[in-house]
């Protein structure tokens, strides 16, 4: 083992600094005190939320209540949002959209970040010969654009909940493997992490205790912005028609619907867009904010 | 360059190997897919001639063999649900999808590159005000919906929807065709162009602060060539990496710009094999973008070559 390489391990300890800062001052109120971060906070805050109530029935009325008295009708108080063609509450039925949005999206995020950060720490932490091929795989599933892979992925096993979040999930995992490799790699070589080899701390210890702690920052930034694209590539799947079936909700295939309505009837292209643009600049802003908090040197732009 | 070369086939190679153990995850075949439920009535002889017909009873890797060479060879297969040759329906759709694409990225190159180049020049007055707001639909909204909304707008405020009329050729008639393909352009431009503005304003406002900008100016310079000849060309090539990654998402945007806006092309074609399970037009079609993708990133590799002679000495 030869020593360090200055330039290897000099960002390394501006971001053990920056670890300790974000540490003492709590990752929330740094998040707090970015432009971006405070932004993302609040809108990722509110969609949250009205996931969780729609999950729990919360709507303000239930969204498959057919009601042929209020067929498309405008927005009032009593529909905010106006009601589609079968005279059902937009709202009801975009607060439920989004929840099932959101949790395709998270499904998908954690196959793509569990399965994505353990090849990426394979890649980074042992030897070079199993990094060399997973990082051809990572290449080559690169090489095909992740909506096109989620398209295959959906033509392979039909169309469904869990399908939309496989197919989403596998087109996003080379970038986690490419953004966790990079700073495992760099870790490794580290002051400390040499130190508790010479010490005689096992692979384990080391890999768990040592490296994994420091790249939760850079893994929770992606997982914010893998957040955004998933809402984004399920409501796309799902305006194709590929997503989840009609009985389940979809903010998506409601887009796909308005199209022949909303010449007359706005609301109904304007409440499921809403609802999907609030999320993904949510989620984006979030990124963005957690980044800023995460890594001083973006700081100052 | 001849390595760059066999890199990209190699890469290539892998692809065709993802995209194939992708589609055989099938948990149907290609035989219930052209019979639908009747399979299930088939006899045990009729099945296994069946089997022999499509090729499915062969071990994996020899049916992974047959398609490739038959690939190669230019034999796409047939297409089990509408019978024609894949090869047919590739060679109709893909001029299409081509031509628009290409209408959108030079849309989103001149939208983006404009509005960056002279947002720069004078940062937070109307021009840049403009290109920001710009950059903040093109990123925030996605596409599906901002083609959704020109469709509706475009119908409802004018009554114009060139759509509806059966699909011109850029040959047959030149005119209509371009209206058919100009709005399904300028959406996907929209998010070529946000993204670009933002990258060029960046990497203008970053040169501009440069040296030699200033000696330039001092010595009297015209405005016009210190703005293209100083600051544009060494601001280039984030420029040129920004427009390579872009033609990722250009790429899926097709498929959903295509079904908005019933274009036949390679997108529309792929999501109709989809709903229908026509396994060798998928296939195919799925093939056809990611070796674009590819392709194209490659000369993207070659333009920085051309435009940063640093990158030359490697």
């Amino acid at each position: 083992m030869t020593l360090a390489d200055p330039e290897l391990v000099l960002p390394t300890e501006a971001e053990e600094e920056s670890d300790v800062t974000a540490r003492r001052q709590g990752l929330l109120s740094a998040l707090w005190r970015s432009p971006n971060g405070r932004a993302g906070l609040i809108l990722v805050g509110l969609v949250v939320i009205a996931a969780i109530a729609a999950a729990f029935g919360g709507t303000p009325y239930s969204p498959t209540f057919q009601n042929p008295a209020t067929v498309l009708k405008s927005p009032s108080l009593a529909h905010p949002f106006g009601t589609d063609q079968f005279g059902r509450d937009i709202v009801s039925l975009v607060l439920d959209g989004l929840g099932v949005s959101l949790e395709i999206a998270g499904l998908a995020v954690l196959i793509a970040g569990v399965v994505g950060t353990v090849a990426g720490v394979i890649a980074g932490f042992l030897g070079r010969y199993v990094s060399a091929v997973i990082m051809r795989i990572t290449d080559m599933m690169f090489a095909i654009p992740a909506i096109l892979l989620g398209l295959a992925v959906v033509a392979a096993l039909g169309a469904g909940w869990l399908n939309s979040a496989l197919a989403i999930g596998i087109g996003y995992i080379p970038i986690f493997v490419r953004v966790v490799r990079g700073p495992v790699l760099a870790l490794r070589e580290s002051g400390y992490v040499r130190a508790g080899r010479v010490l005689g701390f096992s692979q384990g210890r080391l890999l768990f205790r040592h490296i994994l702690p420091n790249i939760a920052g850079v893994l929770s930034v992606q997982v914010s912005l893998a957040l955004a694209w998933s809402v984004l590539a399920e409501a796309s799947l799902s305006f194709l028609g590929l997503g989840p079936p009609p009985p389940t909700a979809s903010l998506g295939e409601m887009v796909a619907q308005s199209g022949s309505l909303a010449s007359t009837a706005w609301w109904t292209l304007a409440a499921p867009s809403l609802a999907i643009v609030v999320a993904v600049i949510g989620f984006n802003l979030l990124g963005d904010g957690l980044r800023d908090a995460v890594d001083p040197r973006t700081r100052r732009r | 360059m001849a390595r760059r070369l066999g890199s990209m086939l190699l890469t290539l190679f892998g692809v065709s190997i993802i995209i194939f153990l992708v589609l055989r995850l099938l948990p149907g075949n290609a035989l219930t897919s052209s019979l639908g439920v009747s399979a299930g009535l088939l006899t045990h002889a009729q099945t296994v001639a069946l089997d022999h017909y499509y090729g499915i009873g062969q071990p994996v890797i020899q049916q992974y063999g047959s398609w490739l060479a038959s690939t190669l060879s230019g034999n796409l297969g047939v297409s089990l649900s509408s019978r024609t040759s894949v090869a047919s329906l590739v060679g109709s759709a893909l001029p299409v999808t081509l031509e628009l694409s290409v209408l959108a990225m030079i849309l989103g190159l001149l939208i983006g590159v404009l509005f960056g180049v002279f947002g720069a020049l004078r940062p937070g007055r109307l021009v840049d005000g403009v290109g920001q707001g710009v950059s903040v639909i093109g990123l925030g909204i996605p596409s599906f919906v901002i083609g959704t909304g020109l469709v509706t707008a475009l119908a409802s405020l004018f009554h114009y929807f060139p759509s509806s009329e059966s699909f011109a050729s850029l040959s047959g008639n030149p005119w209509l065709n371009l209206q058919q393909v100009f709005f399904p352009a300028l959406t996907l431009s929209l998010g070529i162009a946000a993204a670009l503005m933002r990258t060029t304003r960046a990497a203008m406002l970053e040169v501009a602060s440069q040296s030699y900008v200033r000696t330039a100016r001092g010595k009297g310079l015209r405005r016009a060539t210190v703005t293209w000849k100083h600051l544009f060309l060494n601001a280039l090539v984030p420029i040129v990496t920004m427009s390579g990654i872009q033609l990722g998402y250009l790429l899926g945007g097709t498929v959903i710009v295509e079904q908005i806006f019933v274009l036949p092309g390679l997108g529309r074609l792929l999501v109709t094999s989809i709903n229908n399970r026509d396994f060798p037009v998928v296939q195919s079609v799925t093939l056809i973008f990611a070796t674009g993708f590819v392709v194209v990133n490659m000369l993207v590799d070659v333009a920085y070559n051309v435009i940063d002679p640093r990158s030359r000495t490697r």
